[in-house]
């Protein structure tokens, strides 16, 4: 810019000329720059003035177009968008095979309170201290005056106490709607079923994640919208589980056992049409952890999945089908059984005396331990491992509920001849009551690996096949043989031809140091009707003993086998079996008529 | 150009400056309390004694406020600016310690006869010392960054003492009052663009950062963003205002259902009726032409203001007079706005209409500085 001098020479040497004061050119000059910029400064100050119009003209028009709109529009009452609906019903229910309820949903409130809308907090405090006697009403009215702006009340509560609660009018006090995990069938199935909680919390909705069971490994299909409402389908028949439960929760206290478990499972397509572990819990309402003590005393404890033992002498008939199936021995070959069979500085004896010998069908039927051991021999620790791992024993059963993956057998730690021999009658490799039902399963139907489900199937899932055809009709002949004259006798469940073997395992100590010796792992391996198989059947007592006779009984044969015929008995009709007569075995001899 | 540097010999004196005064700007604020008064009488169901009296008690308070400040020359105002704005501040920090709660936030001081709130107050007086500011800046500094840092402060300070109460509608206010005195003042052009631009960019980078793994904010604070920028979405929650004042609106249609007609508010469906949300019973009773008239009324407030400014030729004058008249519009247009669902619910009163002490006080000062600025002016 360009500034006109205030005191331009030429001029002031024209004024002193002509006798002017210079003084007044100057104060002229100044004049008429102040005027110039004063005239910017409003220029300037008017744009801006003119932008600022022009912002709130349009403003004008905006507020006046959408006053028009609105005036036009009809009015339109609110619709609350399915944002809360949706949440609430996010979570699948879970159904038994045949569609009914096993859990479901259901619409609760939370109770929480926003202090510094509340009017009368004393009040309010007294008075929710009297609707909910467990709240405390001193601490209340300490959060109510505090510094909180927001604190939950109660988490759930019913419509009784939502109402009770609204009458009070206060505004400090509010409810957010809850999507609760409701278990109508109350401990039934709890196990499988696992239980709920809340995950993340808002006001509106809180999330409901899986904790256990089912609830847990499905959480993420339980809760995915893509599923469309569809409801998880179990393999689990809910009249079975109820009936199975009833009657082992009876026999357990008949036994005075402290826990028992059962299985109930498709020979064909591994289904578990019923598990039961005792005791058992209401997951509506399930209870905390256990912080100290023995795992497997809590009731949250799942015996049928996590509980791994010693199963004892039900493992024979693994180690004569394999042998049969080798081609090692026929049902009717001779084995020694003389006793005590010593290897090393180890002796193997049998409970009683039965002869010194004795065909392999009778080493089933009286559980020889000598002459099981001695099958073992023959077969080998290399062959009886890679067929026990065929079966599935050494590995945590793939049963789909998160405590199956805890159920790791236990296995020697050097698979040498003494172990092999040891555990072809069940000691030194401790599995769950669910590998052995696996383990049965397979030689009820024919030889063929079933992977034990919870999840609904819609046929056979028969796996690979781990023994010959021959090789499983023997065995089963020989658990049927064990029921009708050996062992198992109390099995006998008229017109459903239960086979089966017992197995009386010694519970190991705590911490190391041998056996007890008067408490014991009682397990009945049952399938019925063992002509045509189609269910398997594993009860498990846990230290049961027999008080009814003149010294207390803890064998199998006097605890699981006769609680699992009574199970047979009354599950075995709503399985939708038939009693039936036995089909009379072949006789040896053909009679001719000529 | 400054009052010391004209003459002020044309100034009436005495008595005789009530007759320069900006009559109709008397005339219209007077009009649009009026209307206030039917329609607190209106939303009180035909009671006088409810809200409309105690208003008509406070607005006969403010007009004999506003006579007496309009007497009292402007260049002693422009001196008070300072003062008042530390004052103002003052109170603000009181608040933080002696305020009384009230609707979830600690807005007033209670001085026993009434409740004062400070951060009204401050309204007035951010706008009365960014003028004086101006002022006394020579203009040729306007736009340098020092001396825009300055106002700046003066600005933001109140603005955060605002948002801790929280009141996020008052403190947007202030923001943007003060912003536009920046602006008339005549500071560059640039720095308004950089302030919006680094806002505007700000906000989208919040926004793009959702979903993914640097998000900004959390998944629950963006919940309430949505809530707050789209109130429909929750029609008994944040949204129950909006969606009743549309239902009200939409049922008052162009000529209303008639005075005292009003149905949602009558049936106590808005708890805010006679407050903040007074707007839908206008609305409702005397629909669109009602409220377009309201709207008219509020638009010839701010030009009779323009016109004082225009007519000033004292900086202090115009900056302070266009200040509070910017003021006065963002008060009606995000209320408006609001109502009508245009902005998000911030706790904005429909100034001189809805109830409420201090908003009328501090509003009839205000235009008792504008008239005070037209009576003083030089001529």
């Amino acid at each position: 810019m360009t500034r006109t001098p205030l005191r331009p020479l030429a001029r002031i040497l024209h004024a002193r000329a002509h006798g002017q004061n210079p003084d007044v050119i100057e104060r002229e000059n100044i004049r008429l720059r102040h005027e110039e910029m004063q005239d910017r400064d409003r220029a300037r100050a008017e744009s801006r003035l003119l932008v600022l119009a022009m912002v709130f003209f349009c403003a004008f028009l905006v507020v006046s177009a959408r006053m028009g709109i609105l005036a036009t529009s009809e009015p339109v009452e609110p619709v609350a968008r399915a944002q809360g609906a949706q949440i609430a019903m996010q979570r699948a229910d879970i159904v038994d095979r045949d569609g009914r309820l096993l859990a479901t949903n259901f619409e609760t409130h939370a109770l929480y309170a926003q202090p510094p809308q509340m009017v009368d907090p004393e009040g309010a405090a007294r008075r929710l201290a009297e609707i909910f006697p467990d709240l405390d009403a001193d601490r209340l009215l300490r959060d109510f005056t505090g510094d909180r702006k927001f604190l939950w009340i109660k988490r759930r509560i019913s419509p009784e106490q939502k109402q009770a609660v609204h009458d009070l009018g206060e505004p400090g006090l509010l409810f957010g709607p809850r999507e609760m995990r409701l278990y109508p069938n109350g401990r039934l199935a709890a196990h499988v079923l696992g239980g709920a909680g809340f995950g993340k919390e808002g006001v509106t909705a809180a999330e409901v994640i899986g904790v256990a069971g089912v609830e847990r490994q499905f959480d993420d299909w339980l809760r995915d919208p893509a599923n469309g409402g569809r409801p998880l389908e179990l393999a689990l028949d809910l009249t079975v589980q109820a009936a199975a439960e009833e009657v082992l929760a009876g026999g357990m206290r008949l036994m005075n056992a402290k826990g028992a478990t059962s299985i109930l499972m498709d020979v064909r397509t591994g289904e578990v049409i019923s598990v039961v572990s005792l005791p058992d819990f209401d997951p509506n309402d399930r209870p905390r952890p256990p912080t100290e003590g023995e795992p497997a005393d809590s009731p949250l404890f799942n015996r049928a999945v996590q509980g791994v033992y010693e199963l004892g002498s039900t493992f024979k008939i693994f180690t004569t089908a394999q042998a049969i199936d080798l081609g090692l021995v026929r049902p009717d070959t001779i084995i020694d059984t003389r006793g005590p069979l010593r290897w090393g500085r180890f002796a193997i004896t049998d409970f009683r005396h039965y002869g010194n010998s004795m065909d392999v069908t009778k080493v089933i039927t009286k559980s020889s331990n000598i002459g099981t051991a001695r099958i073992a021999q023959m077969i080998g620790a290399e062959r009886q491992r890679a067929f026990l791992d065929s079966l599935g024993m050494l590995d945590p059963t793939p049963f789909e509920i998160t405590e199956a993956a805890g159920g790791q057998p236990l296995l020697p730690p050097n698979w040498s001849e003494l172990s092999a021999m040891t555990i072809s009658y069940g000691h030194g490799l401790s599995t769950t009551a669910m590998h052995l039902a696996a383990g049965y399963a397979a030689i009820a139907n024919g030889g063929q690996y079933v992977s034990p489900t919870i999840l609904k199937q819609s046929g056979p899932q028969l796996g690979p096949r781990v023994m010959s055809e021959e090789a499983a009709a023997a065995s089963r002949a020989m658990l049927r043989a064990t029921v009708t004259e050996g062992t198992a006798s109390f099995g006998e469940v008229p017109g459903y031809a239960v086979g089966g073997k017992t197995g009386t395992a010694d519970k190991p100590k705590a911490r190391g140091g041998g056996y007890y010796d008067d408490k014991v792992i009682a397990t009945f391996a049952a399938i019925f009707p063992s002509h045509d198989p189609k269910y398997v059947l594993v009860v498990t007592l846990d230290e049961p003993v027999d008080t009814s006779g003149a010294e207390p009984r803890r064998t199998a044969g006097w605890t699981a086998v006769p609680v699992a015929a009574e199970l047979i008995a009354r599950v075995a009709p709503l399985l939708g079996l038939r009693p039936q007569v036995e089909p009379r075995s072949t006789p040896d001899i053909t009679l001719t008529s000529n | 150009m400054s009052y010391l540097e004209y003459s002020v010999k044309s100034v009436p004196t005495g008595p005789r400056k009530i007759l320069y005064l900006n009559w109709p700007l008397v005339l219209l604020v007077t009009a649009v309390a009026c209307v206030g008064f039917l329609m607190l009488y209106s939303v009180a169901g035909g009671s006088f004694g409810r809200w409309a009296e105690p208003q008509g008690k406070r607005f006969a308070l403010g007009f004999a406020l506003m006579f007496m400040v309009a007497m009292i020359p402007i260049w002693f105002w422009r001196s008070m600016s300072a003062i008042a704005y530390s004052v103002s501040v003052i109170l603000l920090l009181l608040v933080e310690f002696v305020g009384v709660v009230g609707m979830g936030a600690q807005r007033w001081i209670d001085l026993g006869f009434m409740r004062l709130q400070p951060s009204e107050l401050m309204k007035v007086a951010l706008v009365m010392m960014l003028a004086a500011y101006y002022d006394w800046l020579p203009a040729r500094r306007t736009s340098h960054p020092v001396w825009v840092l300055v106002p700046v402060v003066m600005i933001l300070f109140p603005t955060f003492m605002v948002l801790r109460q929280p009141d996020l509608g008052t403190a947007l206010l202030l923001m943007t009052a003060g912003g536009g005195v920046m602006f008339l003042a005549g500071v560059h052009w640039a720095y308004f663009v950089a302030v919006i631009g680094a806002g505007v960019g700000l906000v989208t980078a919040v926004f793009q950062s959702r979903g993914t793994s640097w998000q900004l904010l959390e998944d629950y604070q963006f919940r309430r963003i949505d809530t707050f920028l789209d109130p429909a979405s929750d029609p008994l929650g944040a949204g129950y205002h909006i969606t009743q004042s549309k239902i009200a609106l939409g049922s008052g249609g162009w000529t209303g259902r008639g005075f005292m007609q009003g149905t949602q508010s009558r049936l106590n469906f808005l708890p805010e009726k006679h407050t903040d949300f007074i707007f839908t019973t206008l609305a409702e009773e005397l629909g669109f032409i009602g409220g377009f008239s309201l709207l008219v009324l509020y638009a010839l407030i701010i030009v009779f203001c323009v016109v004082t400014a225009l007519s000033t030729r004292d900086r202090f004058a115009q900056l302070l007079t266009l200040g509070l008249a910017v003021n006065f519009f963002l008060y009606f247009a995000v209320n408006m706005s609001m109502v009508m669902g245009l902005a998000p619910v911030v706790g904005v009163p429909l100034p001189l209409v809805s109830y409420g002490g201090s908003a009328m006080l501090v509003l009839l000062i205000a235009f008792g500085l504008v008239q005070s600025a037209h009576v003083h002016r030089p001529r």
